[in-house]
């Protein structure tokens, strides 16, 4: 019975696709993770971020529907918003951590909590009840891919999917590139292994920096809005229940490359459209939340080195402090 | 002569009023900027249009304290929030001792929970005598084994303890969901809870204490208002044993040597590596042991599925540690600080409309003041008399690395972040 399910899981085009609709949610968090941690700024505010990226996208989706702008327009804003709130998230982690020097993690932390306790309490103050959610023509589309879509099993995989994910995949292939073909990318890198000697070099550390944690801010808040605008077409309180942190766990388990933490979003994604898939076992439905467990578990296991060790820029959480050696 | 005296007295009086600035000015401040900072939020958010802005505010701080610490009852409410919250900040705390950031406070509460859930609801038969010990030693063994782990992977593989808490955490509440969804420990209804404990499982409350003892010759409290357990007195109980601890035994010393100088701990021979693990497994059992009493305390005595992903405590002890700085007296006073915060908080909300999550906000901004370094700013404010004095540098100046890198590397030194040095130099 269960391998049975779990086969018909497995062959149906439609776990496929929620698998990489999933991976590409997790995927531009990581992204944003992989750049932070890259120049050498602990980030595990991804969650804070999303959270706030997806409220943002709700709350002026429907704003701007108000006012009357058109649906493209309106969702266009939304994304903006998203993006804008994610990076503002980010900027508030850079600035105490780069500026005051605060513990990164401690301000991760911080960011997190308030992230939940500002969207949460703003929810309630503009919707006092029940959730805001928005109609199917606020929400991102699936640009139509013509005869692509049609193709019997990899169109629904691959060309039935929301627009973001598109973006995402350039995304991913693009920060690939920049931080291992482009001058900018090597920089980075030499500011997150050794801010001294990047220093020396004439690399402006600080600014470095501010832009990554900045931009892994953007991409989170972009991700929130994947989540809010295209996945789930509304805002909840906490809507993003540990995706940051999946996505953190995919930052480290893809060794803070972009593609490795590809490869971990797609094992991530894969539990979790087959855990959607046995939701048709019924009194076993339960192992949904065993599975949930899984990118956890591998994550810790890739920690410990089992399946060949990730070691971190080596001057990741280092603040930067031009009078030490 | 008498001149000289009086000068020093007041030279003595000066002195204590330093010392005391020097323990209490950051936290107070810390508190003091959250709240005129949630003042502003209130201010623009506006949320009770019957009252004018400003009014809004001290309505919502006013039912915020009345709320929580304005009636016995809403004190006994506060201390039935206070009690948990003390142990999960013992664990975040003790950690702190020994340069680690245990985040896994959550996940250990919800490990501790589950074992002494499923103890109780397995041994259904045995008399309460057996069974409550039996409980409260799975909740210690789960909780300790689940911090036993980061301390394990911390000493002997570098894996850092932050991403292995939050790891771990998530395990923890997919785990106990696992459980707590699935037979046999499963509610017939499918409500997603356990069945509820035994009644011999179950830890009295207060209230009922006092009536069978004191109550006897004195007026009686009412069982149903005064819901704290006695879960709160077994917090005051761990405290002292923080304390003893952390000030009184060699561990304690070797612990505080290695979170504020590593290198001299290694240098002077101190066995780092089993320290960390030891450490971790006494804050893992804190944890434990607190959601266990939670469950064994507070009515319905069930577990609820999701309720430990969504459970603020984990939170709110990080807070709570960083603002008590990990002083058994500050551990007290910010648990009670928090516990109020949360405990009065629906009061705030029937009163003057503000939402309840208006606390996580503060208590972000609290980490937030901790942490960052804004004293320099504030002391250059402040009559010279007032001034902190620079305390003499024996600890890591204010700019230097605070956090080790994510993982760093097993073979060669075991990293270690430096937060508690922060801590001793905040």
């Amino acid at each position: 019975m269960f391998f049975q399910v779990l086969f018909q899981g497995l062959t149906s085009s439609n776990t496929w696709q929620v698998t990489l609709e999933f991976a590409a949610l997790l995927l531009l968090p990581a992204l944003g993770g992989v750049i932070s941690e890259r120049s050498g700024v602990v980030n595990i505010a991804m969650e804070g971020m999303m959270l706030t990226g997806a409220f943002a996208s709700v709350m002026v989706t429907l704003a701007a529907n108000n006012f009357g702008l058109s649906s493209a327009i309106c969702v266009l804003f939304g994304l903006l918003a998203a993006i804008v709130a994610g990076g503002l998230m980010a900027l508030l982690h850079a600035y105490f951590s780069i500026q005051f020097k605060t513990d990164q993690i401690v301000s991760g932390v911080a960011i997190n909590i308030i992230a939940l306790g500002l969207t949460s309490y703003l929810l309630f103050e503009i919707v006092p009840v029940g959730v805001p959610s928005l109609p199917d023509r606020l929400r991102l589309p699936v640009p139509p891919l013509g005869p692509l879509a049609n193709i019997p099993f990899l169109g629904t995989v691959l060309f039935q999917q929301n627009v973001i994910f598109y973006i995402t995949l350039l995304l991913l292939f693009g920060v690939q590139f920049l931080l291992f073909r482009t001058n900018i990318g090597l920089r980075i890198r030499a500011v997150g292994e050794h801010p001294q000697a990047a220093d020396t070099a004439g690399v402006n550390v600080r600014l470095l920096r501010y832009l990554c944690v900045v931009s892994s801010g953007l991409l989170s808040g972009l991700g929130g809005a994947y989540l809010a605008l295209g996945v789930a077409g509304l805002f909840n309180p906490n809507m993003t229940n540990g995706r940051g942190f999946i996505a953190l766990a995919a930052v480290i388990f893809g060794k803070y490359t972009p593609l490795g933490a590809a490869g971990a979003c797609l094992i991530f994604g894969l539990g979790i459209a087959l855990s959607y898939a046995l939701q048709g076992l019924g009194s076993t439905a339960n192992v949904i939340n065993l599975l949930n467990t899984l990118p956890y578990i591998f994550t810790l296991v890739a920690l410990v080195g089992l399946v060949g060790r990730t070691t971190p820029p080596a001057a990741d959480g280092i603040p930067y402090d031009p009078a030490s050696d | 002569m008498a001149q000289r005296g009086e000068r020093g007295a007041q030279a003595r009086i000066l002195a204590w009023l330093r010392n005391l600035g020097d323990a209490l000015g950051r936290p107070v401040l810390a508190v003091a900027l959250a709240i005129i900072a949630g003042a502003i939020v209130i201010l623009i958010t506006w949320p009770d249009k019957a009252l004018d802005p400003f009014s809004n505010i001290f309505s919502a701080y006013g039912a915020l304290l009345t709320g929580s610490f304005g009636t016995p009852i809403s004190i006994s409410n506060t201390l039935v929030r206070v009690s948990p919250l003390i142990f999960a900040t013992l664990s975040v705390a003790i950690a702190f001792r020994a340069g680690l950031f245990n985040i896994g406070a959550a996940g250990q509460m919800a490990v501790g929970a589950m074992a002494a859930d499923i103890v109780g609801l397995t041994y259904i038969h045995w008399p309460g005598w057996l069974l409550v010990p039996a409980m409260v030693i799975a909740s210690i063994v789960a909780g300790a084994l689940w911090g036993g782990i980061v301390g394990f992977l911390k000493a002997w593989r570098g894996a850092h303890e932050v991403v292995t808490t939050i790891m771990l955490n998530w395990i923890a509440f997919w785990g106990t969901d696992y459980l707590i969804d699935g037979p046999p420990f499963t509610a017939p209804l499918g409500v997603n809870q356990t069945n509820p404990l035994p009644p011999q499982a179950t830890i009295p409350l207060v209230a009922d204490v006092w009536n069978k003892t004191l109550g006897s010759f004195l007026p009686k409290l009412d069982t149903f208002s005064y819901t704290v357990d006695v879960s709160i007195l077994v917090a005051l109980l761990c405290i002292v044993i923080y304390w003893f601890i952390t000030s009184r035994t060699t561990f304690g010393y070797e612990v505080r040597v290695i979170g504020q100088n590593p290198k001299a701990a290694k240098y002077a021979g101190i066995p780092i590596k089993r320290n960390i693990l030891f450490v971790m497994l006494i804050a893992g059992a804190f944890a434990g042991l607190g959601g266990a009493l939670r469950l064994m305390g507070q009515f319905s005595y069930q577990l609820t599925a999701t309720a430990a992903s969504t459970d603020p405590t984990g939170f709110d002890a990080i807070a709570a540690s960083l603002l008590g700085r990990t002083s058994p007296l500050g551990i007290l006073f910010s648990s009670l600080l928090f516990g109020g915060l949360r405990s009065g908080s629906t009061n705030m909300q029937v009163v003057a409309h503000v939402d309840p999550n208006l606390v996580l906000i503060l208590e972000g901004l609290i980490i937030y003041f901790m942490a960052a370094d804004f004293i320099p700013v504030f002391r250059r404010l402040l009559p010279p008399w007032l001034r902190p004095r620079r305390r003499p540098a024996l600890v890591v100046p204010p700019d230097a690395p605070i956090a080790s890198a994510v993982n760093g590397d097993a073979d060669e030194e075991v990293q270690y972040s430096a937060i508690a040095e922060r801590q001793k130099e905040i």
